[in-house]
């Protein structure tokens, strides 16, 4: 750690070697900047170029006909009530929103949400208070190195694994329906069914695990057995239609009316657990 | 004959050397602008900067190809739920070089990001966050976050499928927080619901609040980088302000064998200042 004077020394010799031995700005960093900033533009129009030329005006193209190689130019209109939608972030938060798999709700997923993005930033911010020390090469900087490469690493891997974790498709749950309702027993039930039906293409699975389907996002829990916790109909249906009125601030209101509300209740309510 | 053309000619140059300084003289005395201009240019920076120092100015230009972009989408776009969308794909299929300007923006968002995170890399690397640029780095690091919020608000505005559930997400997300987290998702959704009070209130941040803060953060930014200077890269032998003879001197068993070749390198090029 270096002393005020020390620092003070330094710099004021460094205001002296760019006097006595720098270049002007312009034209010699001037000429630099002007050819990477030029590139930086064609690459943005890059970009946009095959975004636009390989999609077509209808998203539902992309896939059979245009090959979408940056995505589509949108996706269908918002729909609140609709929700047989995988949420995703842009792609600069999926580090986060990977980070909220590994932690499960209600217990750990503030760590995940608040607690680690909080504590990067501020050390991000202290960091000149952190390192104080003068010097400036990497070989002498192991903790800075070591550091680094921990950081790069693991925001790559979680931002990899954002990009690639498998939600399942709604159009593929609903084929495993009758499937559960034989392996829960709730075959007869046809009021479950329906519930089965709506939660399976309402995209419940890309947080909800139930029977092995689906993922554990966000910390949602496995639902396979929801029905063994003694609840009533009456409780599956409230809790649904807000969430947030039992202290949940990660699932969503989805917008069911009360005949859907209904049926997935009973489609939770006959969740035993497979036999 | 001849030395009365030269006269004529050198007379006719003044003159026209006069009409072009006149102005320059009049907002120069009543501004210092073309001072300060030409100090920004002709200011000197370390001999050994090369094209790792181009990842700040190369981030400039990403934003500002997103607030010139930005400027043209907002004639166009219609912030609310019901005309949206249309206004999206009116924009991108028929406007005239509609898809450049939308594409542009879309695409600038993620290569500010990715130069963002590349410059504070570099900076990191060069250990340029050190005394005196402490303030620099924290300004730089203000700018990260406020830019990645930027990204967050601009993503609804499409108003599609992608764009809805990733706000009912992020949303929910800043529910979580202890506390403020209730609050800060009720002001952001502008209600109990995501729909028109949401999409103004992300609009307005998107293209007034943000942009503003980020604006005024870069100017800031540079400002510090004119008065404190760039740091030449550690490895340079001829770094700026470096002292190998305080730093390492000759008695410090740490000195190996490349010490006396970088001494002898500083030397060399700045000896007589030692």
């Amino acid at each position: 750690m270096a002393s005020t004077e020390e620092w003070r020394r330094q710099f004021t010799k460094y205001k002296e070697d760019v006097k006595k031995r720098g270049k002007p700005f312009y034209p010699y960093a001037m000429f630099e900047d002007t050819i990477m900033s030029l590139v930086v533009v064609s690459v943005i129009i890059g970009l946009a170029s095959v975004w636009y030329f390989t999609s077509g005006e209808d998203p539902k193209t992309c896939g059979s006909g245009d090959s979408c190689l940056l995505g589509p130019r949108y996706s269908d209109p918002a729909d609140p009530a609709t929700t047989n939608f995988v949420p995703r972030p842009d792609w600069y938060f999926y580090f986060l929103f990977y980070l909220l798999r590994i932690f499960k709700w209600p217990d750990s997923v503030i760590l995940g949400t608040v607690g680690i993005p909080t504590v990067l930033l501020i050390i991000a911010f202290l960091l000149p208070f952190i390192d104080r020390r003068m010097e400036r090469r990497l070989t002498r900087r192991p903790v800075a190195i070591v550091g680094a490469i921990l950081v790069v690493l693991s925001m790559g891997v979680l931002t990899y694994k954002g990009a690639t974790a498998k939600e399942a498709l709604a159009s593929e749950v609903v084929q495993a329906v009758p499937t559960w309702a034989q392996r829960q027993g709730f075959a007869g039930n046809a009021e479950a069914i329906a519930g089965a039906k709506i939660f399976a293409s309402s995209g419940c699975t890309a947080c909800h695990t139930y029977l092995g389907t689906g993922s554990s996002n966000q910390g949602a829990p496995d639902l396979s057995a929801e029905g063994k916790k003694g609840r009533n109909k009456q409780f599956f249906m409230q809790y649904i239609r807000d969430p947030s009125k039992f202290g949940n601030n990660v699932m969503p209101k989805f917008g069911f009316n009360d005949q859907q509300l209904s049926q997935l209740a009973a489609f939770l309510l006959a969740s035993k657990g497979p036999k | 004959m001849a030395t009365a053309a030269r006269n004529k000619k050198s007379a006719r140059r003044r003159q026209l050397e006069a009409a072009i300084n006149y102005p320059i003289d009049w907002l120069e005395e009543r501004s210092g602008l073309i001072g300060g201009l030409r100090y920004f240019l002709f200011r000197k920076v370390p001999g050994d900067t090369g094209w790792w120092h181009t990842l700040g100015s190369a981030t400039l230009t990403a934003f500002l190809v997103q607030a010139l972009t930005g400027v043209i989408l907002a004639m166009y776009y219609k912030p609310d739920p019901q005309n949206a969308y249309q206004s999206i794909q009116h924009i991108t299929n028929d406007l005239t070089l509609g898809w450049l300007v939308r594409g542009m923006h879309k695409w600038g968002a993620s290569v500010f990001i990715i130069l963002m995170f590349f410059h504070m890399a570099r900076v990191f690397l060069f250990g340029a966050y050190k005394y005196p640029r402490e303030l620099n780095w924290i300004i730089g690091v203000t700018l990260l976050a406020v830019g990645m919020l930027e990204g967050f608000t601009g993503y609804l505005l499409p108003w599609d499928q992608t764009a809805y559930w990733a706000t009912v997400v992020g949303i929910n997300l800043n529910g979580t927080a202890p506390f403020l987290g209730p609050f800060l998702a009720d002001f952001l959704r502008g209600g109990g619901e995501i729909g028109t009070e949401t999409l103004a209130r992300f609009y307005s941040m998107h293209m007034l609040l943000i942009p503003g803060l980020i604006f005024a953060l870069i100017g800031l930014h540079l400002y510090l980088v004119i008065r404190l200077g760039v740091s030449s890269p550690p490895w340079s032998r001829e770094a700026a302000g470096s002292d190998y003879d305080a730093d390492e001197p000759a008695t410090n068993g740490r000195s190996g064998l490349t010490q006396p070749a970088a001494r002898s390198g500083w030397r060399r090029n700045g000896g007589d200042d030692v």
